[in-house]
């Protein structure tokens, strides 16, 4: 037995690490249609949100072929399955320098595309993120990266500014008198999201009161839900995956713990496995996220558009918001392709790029487009603010998009 | 109060982690096989658990019995078709064995049934009982007292009963076993078996707490294998007793020192355990992890 006890430990640590494989896309080889590769993870874990990702992507190219193509030249996506960071940097690899490919889309993920984009800059090719969050994908000020969605600090900015806008009005308070509170899990995505928002608040003179980090894999979180409760905050923000968003509602009621206004972070809240699992619990609970559908259309001209072309292909409305981000963003690419006049020369792209710009609220996410010349992050993208109201996913915040106010009860 | 509520909490959440564990522990003492896909039967039990709701529209614990027999069946033929043919290699054969078992299961139930959580709803999920101001669900309740009753239960059907002596002898000493007729390759069976079927209980209680996804089973497995360590292998109520006592140390640690470190606190109380103590700290002592089952 005790040979066994060093084996468990051993193989307990194995089990620690995830592992995952590699497949191949389609290919093909001729000069007429303008080749862009697509990086999504269509297999393995991250698989169900990486290809409502590709969705996204695909129906923007599938619309610009309809219309003609660019130049009359057809727009062929060649699939790179990313299931991790692994296979991202293979596939990659695969795309630059044996589809000879110089522009890349993806990816969903921050991992992968921090990987990918690696790869990308090595070869001197191009890489469009879509959909990736992490603030360090951008921050390496590469000359081969531009992103078209809001960066995680994005979603600590907006969440400061909804409590100077709206939540100190509603609550009748000042906002050096209200106590905020952070729960985050404990990976890069949550650690950055709570420390800028702590860096944040106390910039403004609100009083971050607690924080708790956890880690997204927790069964229990008691813990972090007492402790809370000790700091008795006004304002809970939370940044977590969906099982730790489920855990922290349905254990916050065990608990009685309960908090004037809840603000979550990304894809957890959103989700309409989150509503189904704490029913309506999940009611007012407000969140920091790319854009949902029940929106100002006005302000995010296409969405309709989108939403039909969607429906038409896949049977279905759309599972997340990330089809949409990805969409809008694919678009940018195709028009600054277009622009470009077929030209994918790397340089030449991102020259275009430059000085492409969209005013905001023209685009089917109401984000603007004007790409930041030293880190290529797009500075006019930015998370809103949704609120579960009588079981929908309502946007309420910034006004612009908004199509009812946040409800806020003291 | 605070302190009070930490570890009621602990105990509550540790007594899921005892019913997750005993099976886990009968296994491993009689079979000798570290089963890694431990996890995915809990997450097999919690499908199975969630489909009886959403087709039938039974309420998991009236259809507890129904998922505790079929995964019992599911262990018989687990055992019968993929552990003993491996039953005399060495141990890293069996550890790869059961390893791939659970990835294969997990990627199975994620073609199946796609990452989505699936949850089953109930009138007494959101019951509280509140006790002078400490609150505990009572779905929690539930999964604790039964965790309590199969430890007393298991302990007497290993004690008196021809069979369950007859499975404490294979654990004891295989060969033995064989000499005075025991069918050995049976009793793997059967506590394969067994051992599979509490996890149907434990899936079929744990299904009004939490949401059930292809990788439930990791976050718990790899509690249990601490568990396993800590209540010493092999022994029924030492599971038990580490299931709670990981169970308070998790929340107490949380609440003291950090929640993001609490995962950090029980794996070096594992690692010192192996250490200094490997027969387990609810054991007997050394030599114990010779002996099996208790």
């Amino acid at each position: 037995m005790k040979k066994i006890s060093s084996m468990l430990l051993i193989v307990v640590m194995l089990f620690l690490t995830a592992c995952g494989g590699g497949s191949k896309g389609s290919s093909g080889s001729d000069d007429g249609p303008i080749k862009l590769g697509a990086l999504f993870p269509l297999t393995g874990d991250l698989a169900l949100l990486g290809e409502e990702s590709y969705r996204g992507a695909e129906l923007a190219v599938e619309e610009i072929n309809a219309n003609g193509g660019i130049n009359g030249r057809e727009v062929e996506l060649v699939k790179g399955d990313a299931v991790d960071p692994d296979a991202a940097q293979a596939e990659a690899n695969r795309l630059i320098n044996q589809e000879n490919i110089q522009s890349i889309v993806g990816s969903y993920s921050s991992g992968i595309a921090f990987a990918a984009s690696e790869v990308a800059e090595r070869n001197g090719a191009l890489y469009w993120e879509l959909g990736a969050v992490a603030d360090n994908v951008t921050d390496r000020e590469y000359q081969s990266i531009l992103r078209t969605n809001p960066p995680a600090s994005m979603f600590s900015v907006v969440h400061i500014n909804f409590i100077k806008d709206v939540v100190a009005a509603e609550l009748g308070k000042d906002l050096s008198d209200i106590k905020v509170a952070i729960a985050h899990e404990d990976s890069s995505y949550g650690t950055t999201i709570a420390d800028e928002a702590e860096k944040l608040a106390e910039a403004e003179g609100i009083n971050v009161v607690s924080i708790q980090p956890y880690s997204s894999t927790s069964n229990d979180l008691t813990s972090v839900i007492l402790n809370i409760k000790k700091a008795d905050p006004d304002v809970l923000i939370v940044v977590s995956y969906i099982n730790d968003a489920i855990l922290i509602s349905r254990q916050m009621k065990e608990l009685n713990v309960e908090v004037p206004v809840f603000i979550g972070s990304g894809g957890g809240h959103t989700m309409t496995d989150f509503a189904d699992a704490v029913g309506e619990n999940s009611e007012h609970i407000l969140n920091v996220d790319f854009p949902q559908y029940e929106i100002n259309k006005d302000a995010t001209p296409g969405m309709e558009e989108f939403l039909a072309a969607y429906e038409e292909k896949f049977g279905s409305e759309p599972r997340s918001g990330h089809s949409l981000a990805n969409y809008m963003g694919m678009k940018v690419v195709l028009e600054i392709i277009e622009e470009a006049d077929g030209e994918l020369d790397p340089e030449k792209l991102r020259e275009v790029a430059m000085n492409y710009k969209v005013e905001k609220n023209t685009t089917a996410t109401g984000w603007g487009v004007e790409f930041d010349e030293v880190s290529g992050q797009n500075k006019l993208s930015e998370p809103y603010i949704t609120q579960w109201i009588d079981g929908e996913l309502i946007t309420v915040y910034p006004e612009e998009v908004a199509i009812e106010k946040p409800k806020i009860t003291k | 109060m605070l302190l009070t509520q930490t570890i009621i909490s602990g105990l509550m959440i540790g007594g899921i982690y005892a019913l997750i564990s005993m099976g886990l522990n009968l296994i491993l003492g009689v079979v000798r096989i570290i089963n890694f896909a431990h996890g995915e039967y809990l997450m097999i039990a919690m499908y199975a658990s969630f489909l009886l709701y959403s087709t039938l529209g039974l309420d998991p614990y009236s259809s507890a019995i129904i998922v505790i027999i079929l995964l019992f069946l599911i262990g018989l033929a687990t055992q019968k078709l993929v552990i003993e043919p491996i039953l005399d290699t060495p141990a890293s054969t069996k550890i790869f064995v059961t390893l791939g078992l659970s990835i294969a299961l997990q990627n199975l139930a994620l073609m199946l049934f796609n990452a989505n959580h699936r949850t089953v709803h109930t009138a007494y999920q959101s019951k509280l009982i509140n006790i002078g101001g400490i609150t505990m669900s009572l779905p929690n309740i539930v999964a604790f007292i039964s965790a309590i009753v199969i430890a007393i239960a298991l302990y007497f059907f290993l004690q008196k009963t021809m069979v369950g002596k007859a499975i404490r002898a294979v654990a004891m000493q295989r060969d033995a076993a064989y000499l005075v007729g025991i069918n050995v390759k049976r009793i793997y069976i059967l506590a394969f078996g067994i051992g599979t079927a509490l996890v149907g209980l434990a899936g079929s209680m744990l299904m009004p707490i939490y949401s059930v996804y292809p990788t439930i089973g990791t976050t718990f497995v790899l509690i249990a294998f601490v568990v396993v360590v800590l209540g010493g292998m092999g022994s029924m109520f030492g599971a038990f007793y580490g299931g709670l006592f990981i169970g308070v140390v998790e929340a107490l640690s949380g609440l003291l020192i950090s929640p993001g470190l609490k995962e950090a606190i029980y794996f070096i109380i594992f690692i010192l355990v192996l250490l200094v103590r490997p027969a387990g700290i609810f054991s007997r002592g050394k030599g114990s992890e010779e002996v099996g089952l208790e």
